[in-house]
């Protein structure tokens, strides 16, 4: 009886509907808790690790919670250092960027913006969030271990972290095991937006009339779906040799047996690594590009070239997963094909990147919070693009693999890019969500505190990198060579407070626009696509009636409708001629 | 909060807060080839990102919606449109991507993969372990294994100027990586992999030699000093360094001993391998 009660028709209990829910959108929030939650996280062990590389080996200040390390004295000890930034990348990429993206947006706009009810599995969907929960308190608990959490690099190459390879205690064998259980929640997931994106798209929802914005969801998610497993299957492999011995990537002196291959480790990684980048960066793009479209009050320029375009630099980001590995020593002539392939990308790439331009162009651009996020991330991007080169380039990565430079690189693409667009799409349909608008003069300082100091710690991150500071080296000033960039290194980190500081102005800006009793219109941004047909709150279900598409996403300025510049999708252009 | 402002100095910010780094002092004799590759990178993308934000910062200001500008209804999805946004793909393709490819090709086949042969090319065997280098000398005979192999002292390396330097490099224990940024130099050393590399330097002087990969808690201290000498030097370093015959100290006691990771590694050295 009890258990019928749980199951059947009691839908209003608390739990059912706002913790074990099985509505896309509820789910999404969950997955924007988390995420913000760790982003905060992630972004405190940032500030520790720019700390220690500006004052080496001095005392942390009790604003940075210098209290953790009392028991060292108050410093950060090099094991300490070594946790931070391997657990900063971990929980960056896979806890804080991925949720916020493709947990949030991916599971809030999905549904709504193709015109379905909800996900195709949506128990599978809430199922991928309570195994993203385990996930994280897995991984949160190898923090209350005697020798900490794992300290390997967010890469996590073996042999060093194989048990052999001198890092004590279990935190690396717990940090295999969470990712492990996070790539299953992923791969739950990819499977669930994919299906939904095939399958449940209303009548006349073609897939290029679908906003671009889900083009970037669905590739990422195909991306998910096709090298998560690959990745699964590496780090199980390397669970098996933390835990019961084997010998999958020991070599030499570290191997009993016949020697396995640490290579092999890397590879797998990086056919998984790779894209991962991409899948990080997809939901941008699209979101990127129907952001400037609405605020341009101008249709996307060419809209199925940048789809097509994003799709092609899906299929090349499988086949470039080499030129992370130039210097380990593999063939010379994989080197140089990796370089071609890598180099292709920038054609595609620059086309859509054109192609934001363009809907800029002629357009009637409105500065609204979330259309400084979008023209930001176009700054951001542009440059996270162009200085790839370097690094594709065989011979000059030579100098520059494993410096700052890299790290300042693939911060401005995956850090500064994923999180102004983070940003922008949180701004832009804050208002869909909870029904209330962010305060948007709040949020133009947040654009331009966050924009200035990114922008000044990551192109100084590629300078010392430049100059030849390597990373992940916990007091630079041991090197001769890099002295000289102990100035350098210090301004690095005040700008990096700076950034920190705009982001808890961001989390003041949602807990006091959430307690404001003004709420936001319906449609606030006059925008085509169908989630804002629907007024807050949408109901479990989203919509009454089937919606019926019968235009494109980006129906803005026609000229044949009198006194209105935009024409919803689900709208027929008819009835505007005629009245 | 006090202490932050302490701790600023102001002259940092005078001289240097805010403008490009140099790359360090190049004394090989193939650097300048990665120089002139960034080089070149840098211009070519400092124009292209430059015409980009003088568009977007020309948009910006022309078409903004405070100024009356009424949005133009295209979809820029015409032949004509898609054919320029491709042209210039292709256009970016061709002016940077294929002449840097072209470059680091032509600097691969010339300098970096093309290993130097013949009498006066130094061979040094290097393997790093947690957290420092050995080197290995082949001696007298000019053989790597023998009685005559010269190790000196671990971080130590000595080389002559002017003349080709053939490393194999091999790892005891974790992945490292061999960074000279003097030489622009960067190469992995990963276990149960012999990995050959070389260069050449032009000038005499000690420069830092470096680990790149991260090895563990004391990667920051795994530094080793590379001291280019005059041949006369280099002669004289490693005769001081020769194993002497009636001296049982020599590195000798170390191969007995095999209980013992902490030193220098048991299995050194390795025989040469032929690099094709």
């Amino acid at each position: 009886m009890g258990e019928n009660k749980m199951m059947g028709s009691n839908n209003n209990t608390i739990i059912s509907k706002y913790i074990f829910s099985t509505d896309h959108k509820v789910i999404a929030k969950q997955f924007m808790a988390l995420g913000t939650f760790f982003l905060f996280f992630g972004g405190a062990m940032a500030m520790l690790i720019r700390w220690q590389l500006a004052y080496p080996e001095q005392k942390v200040p009790w604003w940075l919670l210098g209290f953790i390390f009392e028991s060292d004295g108050g410093i950060i000890t090099p094991d300490m250092y070594n946790q931070l930034f391997t657990m900063h990348g971990t929980i960056m990429i896979f806890w804080a960027i991925t949720p916020l993206l493709i947990g949030t947006f991916g599971n809030f706009l999905i549904p709504l913006q193709i015109g379905t009810h909800d996900m195709a599995f949506p128990k599978l969907n809430m199922f991928s969030f309570w195994t993203m929960f385990l996930a994280s308190l897995v991984l949160l608990s190898s923090y209350i271990l005697p020798n900490g959490a794992a300290s390997g690099g967010w890469t996590s190459y073996p042999p060093l972290s194989s048990p052999s390879g001198g890092i004590p205690g279990l935190g690396q064998t717990i940090w295999t095991l969470a990712l492990i259980i996070m790539g299953v929640s992923t791969m739950m997931g990819a499977i669930n937006y994919i299906v939904t994106v095939v399958r449940l798209r209303t009548p006349g929802m073609d897939y290029f009339k679908m906003p671009l914005s889900i083009w970037g969801l669905f590739l990422a998610s195909i991306l998910n779906a096709v090298f998560v497993p690959v990745i699964a299957a590496g780090l199980i492999l390397l669970l098996l040799d933390q835990t019961i011995g084997t010998e999958f990537f020991l070599a030499g002196r570290l191997a009993s047996g016949d020697p396995g291959d640490p290579l092999l480790f890397q590879h797998v990684f990086w056919i998984f690594g790779h894209p991962e980048v991409y899948i990080l960066i997809l939901p941008v793009w699209g979101i990127v590009s129907d952001l400037l479209s609405v605020f341009s009050r101008k249709p996307a320029y060419g809209y199925k070239v940048t789809a097509i375009a994003m799709s092609t630099v899906v299929a090349l980001s499988s086949l470039v997963w080499g030129h992370h590995m130039y210097t380990t020593g593999m063939s010379p002539l994989l080197g140089k094909s990796f370089m071609f392939l890598t180099l292709l990308i920038s054609i595609p790439s620059s086309m859509f990147f054109l192609n934001w331009l363009g809907t800029l162009w002629r357009g009637s651009i409105h500065f609204n919070t979330p259309m400084l996020f979008s023209i930001g991330v176009i700054w951001v991007f542009g440059l996270g693009g162009l200085t790839g080169l370097y690094n594709a380039t065989v011979t000059a990565d030579i100098y520059l693999h494993d410096t700052m430079f890299v790290v300042g690189h693939f911060h401005y693409t995956l850090a500064a890019s994923v999180m102004l667009g983070s940003f922008a799409a949180i701004y832009y349909w804050f208002p869909c969500m909870f029904g209330k608008k962010l305060d948007s003069r709040l949020g133009k300082i947040h654009f331009w505190g966050s924009f200035i100091s990114l922008n000044y710690v990551f192109f100084n991150m590629m300078a010392v990198g430049y100059a030849g500071q390597h990373r992940r080296i916990y007091n630079p000033s041991e090197y001769s060579f890099l002295k000289h960039l102990s100035g350098m290194n210090e301004w690095i980190t005040i700008f990096a407070f700076l950034l920190g500081i705009f982001q808890a102005l961001f989390l003041f800006n949602i807990v006091w626009s959430l307690a404001k009793k003004e709420k936001s219109e319906k449609n606030p941004w006059h925008a085509t696509t169908l989630e804002w047909t629907v007024g807050y709150p949408i109901p479990h279900g989203n919509f009454i009636h089937e919606p019926i598409v019968f235009n494109g996403p980006h129906e803005y300025s026609r000229p044949d409708i009198p006194n209105r510049d935009w024409l919803g999708q689900n709208e027929d252009k008819d009835d505007f001629i005629r009245d | 909060m006090n202490t932050i402002f302490n701790r600023i100095k102001l002259r940092h910010l005078l001289y240097q807060g805010i403008w490009f780094q140099d790359l360090p002092k190049d004394v090989s004799v193939d650097g300048y080839r990665i120089d002139n590759v960034i080089s070149y990178t840098d211009l070519v993308i400092s124009i292209y990102f430059g015409i980009v934000v003088a568009l977007l910062v020309y948009f910006i200001f022309q078409y903004r919606s405070s100024r009356g500008h009424k949005a133009e209804y295209d979809h820029g999805d015409k032949r004509k449109n898609v054919m320029v946004t491709a042209g210039l793909g292709f256009l970016v393709f061709f002016s940077v991507d294929a002449v840097i490819e072209t470059m680091a090709f032509k600097d691969l086949r010339e300098a970096f993969w093309n290993f130097p042969k013949g009498e006066n090319v130094v061979r040094v065997e290097v393997m790093p372990q947690q957290f420092a280098w050995n080197f290995c000398y082949p001696g007298p005979d000019n053989e790597f294994g023998t009685e005559d192999d010269i190790i000196p002292t671990q971080n130590q390396m000595h080389v002559p100027v002017n003349t080709p330097i053939v490393i194999q490099l091999a790892s005891w224990d974790v992945i490292h990586s061999f960074y000279l940024p003097n030489f622009r130099v960067k190469q992995d050393a990963v276990p149960g992999m012999i990995t050959p590399l070389w260069f050449q330097a032009k000038e005499t002087g000690v420069y830092d030699i470096a680990c790149a990969e991260l090895c563990g808690n004391s990667h920051y201290k795994m530094k080793g000093y590379l001291t280019v000498e005059s041949e006369e030097d280099y002669q004289k370093w490693l005769n001081e360094n020769s194993p002497q015959e009636t001296d049982s100290d020599g590195w000798d006691d170390w191969e007995d001993d095999d209980s013992d990771d902490s030193g220098i590694p048991e299995n050194w050295s390795w025989a040469w391998e032929k690099i094709k």
